[in-house]
């Protein structure tokens, strides 16, 4: 079943009287509990089309529709709840909400999605055990490490179950230890609650833990390998 | 809701200092404002009361030409029944007519212009109480002598009566305070000095044909009880009035200004004198009340009662325009400062906002990215802002509340040349704070409008916000 399919996507920025195709003509789709990488080098458009996947800006043309749902469809506030229910967002730094601990951080879009209390603890423990911070469920997010913040984002991100999880380059602010280790929950979540993964990088050793590889160039996506 | 409240709530103390410096200035700006504006208030009540009370009344029923041309000729027909009528009214404490002009009095070789007021005996001591005014004690070389040869009196006590000499005073307790002696020389001593100067002195009945003459007045025209002085003005229609008039009692008026012409006789003695019959030329009323509604309903009232055009009732703010000016332009003037404290207020409420944006963009771009509405999000940008607000204003106005108390049951004493002026004058030389009024609560209103108008900007921004753009950082 496919969870995410573009169809001819572009993204032209007129700024500043240059024309920038970040995203040119790009066709692909996503099915359900993959674990895909996006690569290319700087300035391909990786950020760029995750930003589209995610409704958080929309596309000069082409489509993008997320299980039957043509986002350039929704009005704003529209936009915002369908995010809530379908997606999951893990950003490259600053992710938490600094005023909440790791527990309410992880619950909030629970909260969010008024689920009952019982439940959001049950599954709040669940995911903070998932990615190893089951200790440290009280602490707020100053006092957690970079690792532990994105572990906490991870947790959050799958928390109600969306339909994938984005996550820009969310290793780049991490050493590579902690960036195997949270690849590994990824990769672990990934598996055992068959939600899809796109998440972008730099980092080869990422890249090689990935099921699936799209390269970019100049928006242009030039090669799509799938690896079982 | 409990989550927006969760969160605004940790957010405030997110940067503890920031918040408490902002609340800090707002808790400073409603304390000052309030205190300074009960005191404003208190002084001006004070005042009022003073003059209103015992000068002019709250209201008073002249005829309409008298406040311009205050001649016998525009004085106006009285009776009881009107008097009655009016004290029926709701919120009225007293009626008290009085007949007003000027002569000429005059005594020996003695001649000074004289402001006689005529007054029923009776009905005006719940107005200015000239009774009370009667001198009692005089210092006079008589008096000193008496007091030496009682022995018994210190000579550093005999020099402060010495420096009193030729003063009057219309109670034991004024005698005590101008001759200000200490404690223990007051208890030895007071009651001989008292004894020694204590002077006998009389008032008017109801239909007397006498007159009370002021004690500055009086030593002007070298008369004492007993004595005549002859009277001579214009009466009613440009009659030549003329009369003579025993002297019944002297009477210590506070203000100099006035100690040095009045006279005061009956109403009948007056009518008489001026050949105006059953005519006065004002009708004061006093109330229980001085709010602007109670003064014009009760104006309202009386102006149906009087009999003809001619006859108008003005409330104190009408007969003492000056004053009111006065008042009004100090009050605008306090105003006007706490607008400027406010002010500056506003602005440090702003910048806080200003920096909380900025210092937050990026989060306020996570929030909205993983699916919080912003709608939500202006919420608890909202309950923040009013929280810092609210706990300034709530601590600013209960710290308030003792400083009002207290000083409204013991107000400053005055000193000084102020004091002295007003001791003249027969007021209380205070300066005493006002009773909880519109005042206070309006700082609530205007630090609401504060938070509000700086909350727009934030709400402002978080509706135009790009995730993207916010997520940059
Ligand atoms: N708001 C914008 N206005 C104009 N041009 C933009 C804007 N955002 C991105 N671009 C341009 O679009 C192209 C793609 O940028 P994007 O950020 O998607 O690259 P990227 O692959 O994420 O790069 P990196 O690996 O450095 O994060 C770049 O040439 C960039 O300059
Ligand atoms: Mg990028």
């Amino acid at each position: 079943m496919k969870v995410l399919e573009l169809k001819n996507v572009n993204k032209i920025y007129n700024s500043d009287e240059v024309k920038v195709h970040a995203v040119n003509d790009v066709t692909l789709d996503f099915a359900e509990a993959e674990f895909a990488a996006i690569v290319g080098p700087s300035g391909s458009g990786k950020t760029t089309l995750l930003n589209l996947i995610g409704g958080l800006d929309m596309p000069t043309s082409g489509e993008i529709i997320i299980t039957g749902t043509n986002l350039s469809k929704l009005k704003s506030s529209q936009l915002i709840d369908f995010r809530l229910n379908n997606i999951g967002f893990v950003f490259q730094s600053y992710n938490l909400i600094p005023v909440l601990t790791a527990k309410e951080n992880v619950e909030f879009i629970m909260t969010l999605q008024k689920w009952p209390q019982k439940e959001r603890d049950e599954r709040t423990f669940e995911l903070l055990n998932a990615v190893g911070l089951g200790d440290r469920i009280d602490s707020r997010p100053s006092k957690l490490s970079g690792g532990q913040q994105q572990r906490v984002a991870v947790a959050r991100a799958l928390a109600s179950r969306p339909k994938f999880v984005l996550a820009d380059e969310p290793t780049a602010n991490l050493d590579s230890k902690a960036a195997t280790t949270l690849l590994e929950i990824m990769e672990k979540l990934n598996h055992e609650e068959k939600i899809t993964f796109i998440f972008s990088t730099h980092d080869p050793r990422v890249v090689k833990m990935a099921h699936r590889v799209i390269t970019l160039e100049d928006g242009k996506v030039v090669s799509d390998v799938k690896l079982e | 809701m409990k989550e927006e409240f969760k969160i605004a709530w940790r957010n405030l103390w997110r940067n503890r200092r920031r918040t408490i410096i902002t609340s800090a200035s707002v808790f400073f700006a409603v304390f000052f404002a309030v205190i300074m504006r009960s005191y404003q208030l208190g002084t001006y009540d004070h005042m009022i009361n003073n003059l209103i009370e015992s000068f002019t009344g709250y209201i008073q029923v002249q005829h309409v030409k008298y406040q311009d041309n205050p001649l016998i000729d525009n004085s106006f027909d009285y009776n009881d029944s009107l008097a009655s009528a009016i004290s029926e009214i709701d919120k009225v404490v007293s009626v008290t007519p009085h007949l007003e002009s000027f002569t000429l009095a005059s005594s020996g070789t003695q001649t000074k212009g004289a402001a006689v007021i005529a007054i029923d005996p009776v009905m005006e001591r719940n107005f200015s109480d000239p009774e009370s005014k009667l001198v009692k004690y005089r210092i006079t070389d008589e008096a000193v002598t008496r007091l030496k040869h009682a022995g018994a009196i210190p000579d550093n006590v005999l020099e402060k009566v010495k420096k009193n000499l030729g003063r009057s005073f219309s109670s034991s307790a004024r005698l005590e305070l101008e001759l200000g002696l200490a404690d223990e020389d007051n208890e030895n001593c007071m009651p001989e000095i008292l004894k020694c100067t204590e002077v006998s002195n009389g008032f008017l009945t109801a239909n007397d044909e006498g007159i009370l003459v002021s004690d500055r007045l009086a030593s002007y025209l070298k008369v004492a009880i007993g004595d005549s002085v002859i009277l001579m003005g214009q009466g009613y229609h440009g009659v030549s009035a003329t009369g003579i008039f025993p002297v019944r009692g002297i009477i210590k008026i506070p203000s100099p200004e006035i100690d040095n012409k009045l006279i005061m006789m009956t109403i009948p003695a007056a009518q008489k004198f001026y050949d105006a019959e059953g005519k006065i030329t004002s009708l004061v009323v006093n109330l229980t009340g001085k709010s602007d509604r109670v003064l014009k309903t009760v104006k309202a009232k009386i102006n149906i009662l009087l009999p003809d055009n001619n006859t108008v009732a003005k409330t104190w703010y009408e007969l003492n325009p000056i004053l009111y000016q006065q008042i009004q332009g100090d009050s605008q003037s306090g105003q006007a400062m706490l607008g400027l404290l406010y002010f500056i207020i506003f602005f440090g409420i702003f910048g806080t906002v200003l920096m909380m944006v900025s210092e937050r963009k990026r989060e306020f771009g996570v929030l909205v990215a993983i699916g919080m509405q912003k709608k939500k999000l202006k919420r608890i940008v909202t309950i923040e802002m009013i929280f810092l607000g609210a706990i300034g204003l709530v601590c600013g106005l209960l710290a308030s509340i003792p400083l009002i108390l207290y000083f409204y049951f013991y107000p400053i004493v005055l000193k000084g040349d102020l004091a002295n002026m007003m001791e003249d004058w027969g007021w209380d030389a205070i300066m005493p704070t006002a009773w909880f009024g519109p005042y206070f609560y309006w700082q609530a209103v205007i630090v609401a409008f504060m938070v509000v108008l700086a909350t727009l900007y934030p709400l402002r921004k978080i509706g135009k916000m790009k995730e993207i753009e916010a997520l940059k950082g």
